[in-house]
């Protein structure tokens, strides 16, 4: 059994914070757009639960954002190497038919993670998207609603608050669903728990056969 | 022979004896009854106080017309058995009532009745026999016919309070001032110089319709010695008598002298006709009263002020006429006049709603004279209920409401700082509520409101200014001040100027009129815009404009907004708003310049439209206002990322044996 020091504890902290805060948000989000049917906690509740969380998530961002600028890392994790797109597509759909295949008729993972190389393709261009555009898009569109007036100018940008709404509420419903299939994911290591826990410890167990 | 002698001796005897006893008898009855009324002194006290004298003038009385009959002839049931005796009688004319009747036992009513003139005097029985004709010393009429001059016969009816009721109900006192009479122009002049239809033996009876056709005849008789070519001879005067009667500035029978000392002061000369019950008529017919009360003048802010200060064009030697078409067209030379000397508040006023508005022709609506009146021109009062009051005049339903309001109750309480009308809608340069962003006109006076609203009103970490700004900005103080029915209110905009759009200005850019803005979009004409009508009215309207619609929750009903709740009853519950199931109307309004806003029923569903998003960019409620594709997205996504692990955890469960051959195998 072979021990990879994958998630710094940097990135774990962020890691928990951001999964504790994004389902927070979540739940109080759908509180306070269904709130004539969903009674879990009252209007004015969710809101400053919602609020609250929104800037802890803001400046957990920064958590990662500066660990990954300061220690020049995001270029290697999460750039994927576009100057070798044929490999990075192939190796995009090694990695996609092991999921849908591979995995079920017991192939091996293709994807090997060290701490310079921890995603593999589809995990690199997914963490590439939310974490460089849709999260921030989400902090964005969350204080233009936060604030319409105060950022005012954002909203304007945006093409005025309904639309800075139609993407808050598009990414909540897209969070949503990544966050289940999220969770999923982490499963499919060697164990049920294995990634999980790697997520608590730093160290990714890797079969030597693997 | 001798026995026919004897026995017509006898008869004549019989009958001088039956004559001689007859003739002492009359004598005595007046010889007894004057007895006691001989006595000069001889009166009564009726109830009311008057002295009634019974002196009777037996001389006088024996010269009269009925100086021949005795006392019983009139008076039948007073006789030496009854009389005297204690009695108690009202007043002289309740005696005089009471007696008259006793007339017409000699004179009888039918005979009475036969002069037209006396006949309807008995008729109405206001005026007793009397009153005219005396009671003991009656004369012979015809000798005081004959006798009396023309103006006597006339006054000895028209002294009395009589008057004439004509058909139009109006009732016209034919009663005549004698002293007015003697102390005019026409002092000298007998009744009949004027009246030359009337005689002592001649009283037309007249029928006017009405009182305007009585002054018109009357008028006449003037023209027959002031004659159109006298009066000619000064061209205002003259134009004056095609406007008003000579009645109306002269009078009837007190007639003033028709030059009036130009050394008057001058406010005195103008009110020597102006003081009159005179009008001024416009060429359509309307009929606007120039009389001018001197003590209204004397009490206003304008005392001090000479007519021609104002009145410029007119002096003591021009009286320059003018022909206006209409009240309307009269009252806007006033706004000129005012501002010869208040130039700033008719400048406000020309920015006003009140302005535009009658411009645009609405007559209802008020110019300087509306509100500060014509010559009783008065400082708007400082009590706030009672110039509101002036406001409540036209403004009935918003009147209602702001007395059913914290601020009434404030100005009940004698606050200091309690608003009225002017405080939040201005004096002069009154606005219409959505030009006058009420919000600020509130915040004018609570200036607290943003620190008081912050003190609950915040998003966390931070307590901020502009969120409640924010919802400043999106909902009037009457949305949650009051206790009425909200809407949700869209206006239509130009986004780039962020003004209103004006109805005029896009009937003008879609090429139709104004007046059918409403069925170009309720094209289904159902009384509502529906929400598919609502889009493709924006949709042309967007060719021609960058429009959009700006939104704000209200009161569904402008007048409500006056019906400001006390602080405790304010909504201070988010979810009233909140709430996809805020039950609130909705209403599309477009502006029209200086009027009150065109508002169309809509039907709220456009608010929750995928299409709300291009066209209400600026708005956006929490809740009310979510976009319900959405909604259906979020669970469509929800399923799918349970889905997804599903489908992938069966296809794991049902592809297991093959993995465990294959591990076998190796």
């Amino acid at each position: 059994m072979k021990k990879v020091y994958l998630h710094p504890l940097p990135i774990r902290v962020w890691h928990w914070i951001n999964a504790l805060g994004f389902i927070v948000l979540i739940i109080t989000g759908a509180q306070i757009r269904f709130v004539d049917s969903m009674k879990l906690m009252s209007f004015e509740t969710a809101v400053d639960i919602h609020s609250w969380f929104g800037f802890v998530l803001l400046g957990n961002y920064f958590i990662w954002l500066l660990y990954y600028l300061l220690t020049g890392k995001l270029f290697k994790i999460y750039i994927p190497p576009f100057w070798k797109p044929v490999e990075f597509i192939k190796k995009s759909i090694r990695q996609a038919r092991y999921y849908g295949y591979g995995i079920m008729v017991g192939d091996k993972n293709p994807h090997h993670p060290t701490p310079d190389n921890k995603f593999n393709p589809m995990q690199q261009i997914s963490y590439l998207m939310i974490m460089v555009l849709l999260i921030p898009l989400q902090i964005i569109t969350g204080l233009v609603l936060w604030d319409p007036i105060l950022f005012s100018s954002l909203a304007n940008f945006m093409g005025g608050i309904q639309v800075a709404t139609l993407i808050h509420t598009g990414l909540w419903i897209f969070f949503s669903a990544f966050i289940i299939v999220h969770f999923y994911l982490a499963t499919l290591g060697h164990t049920p728990m294995a990634h999980i826990k790697a997520m608590f410890t730093g160290y990714e167990e890797e079969h030597e056969d693997h | 022979m001798r026995a026919i002698l004897i026995g017509t001796l006898v008869i004549i005897c019989f009958f001088v004896s039956y004559l001689l006893p007859l003739k002492e008898a009359v004598s005595q009855d007046v010889k007894s009854c004057l007895k006691c009324h001989s006595i000069k002194t001889l009166h009564k006290k009726t109830e009311t106080g008057e002295t009634l004298s019974l002196f009777i003038d037996n001389a006088k009385y024996e010269k009269s017309v009925h100086g021949a009959l005795d006392c019983s002839s009139c008076h039948p049931n007073i006789n030496l058995k009854n009389h005297p005796k204690p009695r108690k009688i009202l007043s002289k004319n309740d005696y005089v009532k009471e007696f008259s009747p006793n007339c017409l036992n000699c004179h009888p009513k039918d005979a009475l009745m036969k002069p037209p003139v006396h006949g309807t005097i008995v008729k109405k029985g206001d005026i007793h026999c009397s009153q005219c004709h005396g009671s003991h010393y009656i004369g012979s009429i015809k000798d005081w016919k004959n006798k009396v001059s023309f103006s006597e016969y006339c006054m000895s009816c028209h002294k009395f309070d009589i008057s004439k009721t004509l058909p139009s109900k109006e009732k016209i006192s034919l009663r005549v001032n004698e002293q007015e009479i003697k102390k005019s122009v026409h002092g000298k002049f007998q009744c009949l110089v004027c009246h030359d239809d009337f005689s002592k033996v001649k009283h037309p009876v007249y029928n006017f319709k009405d009182k305007k056709q009585y002054t018109a005849e009357m008028t006449k008789i003037c023209t027959k010695c002031h004659t159109d070519k006298e009066l000619q001879k000064n061209p205002a005067h003259y134009a004056l008598t095609k406007t008003a009667s000579c009645i109306e500035c002269h009078g009837y029978h007190g007639v003033k002298p028709a030059k009036i000392a130009k050394s008057l002061p001058e406010n005195q000369y103008c009110l020597s006709c102006h003081s009159r019950a005179i009008s001024m008529k416009f060429k359509n017919g309307e009929k606007l009263s120039v009389q001018v009360k001197e003590s209204e003048i004397l009490n206003s802010a304008h005392k001090k002020l000479k007519c021609t200060e104002c009145h410029r064009e007119f002096s003591i030697t021009q009286h320059p006429i003018r022909n206006f078409e209409s009240i309307a067209e009269y009252r806007k030379l006033a706004k000129d006049m005012c501002k010869n000397c208040h130039q700033d508040a008719v400048k406000k006023y020309d920015t006003s709603i009140h302005a535009a508005a009658l411009k645009r022709g609405n007559q209802q609506s008020p110019e300087c004279l509306k509100c500060h009146g014509y010559h009783n021109v008065t400082f708007i009062s400082k009590d706030k209920i009672a110039s509101s009051e002036l406001c409540i005049r036209c403004h009935t339903d918003s009147g209602k409401a702001f007395k059913e309001s914290v601020h009434q109750l404030a100005i009940k309480q004698g606050k200091q700082n309690a608003p009225n009308c002017s405080s939040c809608h201005n004096s002069h340069d009154v606005l219409s509520t959505n030009m006058a962003k009420l919000g600020d006109s509130c915040i004018k006076c609570h200036k607290e409101a943003k620190t008081t609203h912050m003190k609950w009103l915040w998003n966390p970490p931070v307590r901020l200014s502009t969120f409640v700004d924010t919802h400043f900005n999106s909902a009037s103080c009457a949305a949650c001040h009051t206790k009425n029915e909200k809407a949700v209110l869209l206006m239509l905009i130009d986004r780039s100027k962020n003004k209103p759009l004006q109805a005029e200005e896009v009937a003008k850019a879609l090429n139709f009129d104004t007046k059918t803005l409403k069925t170009k979009i309720d094209t289904n004409g159902d009384g509502k815009v529906q929400e598919q009508e609502l889009w493709q009215f924006m949709s042309q309207v967007k060719e021609k404009f960058k429009a959009n619609l700006a939104a704000r929750i209200d009161v569904l009903n402008p007048n409500d907004a006056h019906r400001i709740e006390t602080k405790d009853k304010s909504i201070k519950d988010c979810v009233y708003c909140h709430n996809p199931k805020a039950a609130f109307k909705s209403k599309l309004e477009i502006n029209k310049e200086g009027e009150k806003s065109l508002k169309f029923d809509l039907d709220s569903k456009a608010l929750n439209s995928a299409y709300a998003i291009p066209n209400i960019k600026d708005f956006y409620v929490l809740g009310l206002t979510k976009i319900k594709v959405l909604d259906i997205l979020f669970f469509l996504a929800l399923l799918g990322g349970i889905a997804f692990p599903v489908a992938h955890i069966t296809l794991r469960v049902l592809t297991a044996p093959i993995r465990r051959k294959r591990r076998e195998g190796k």
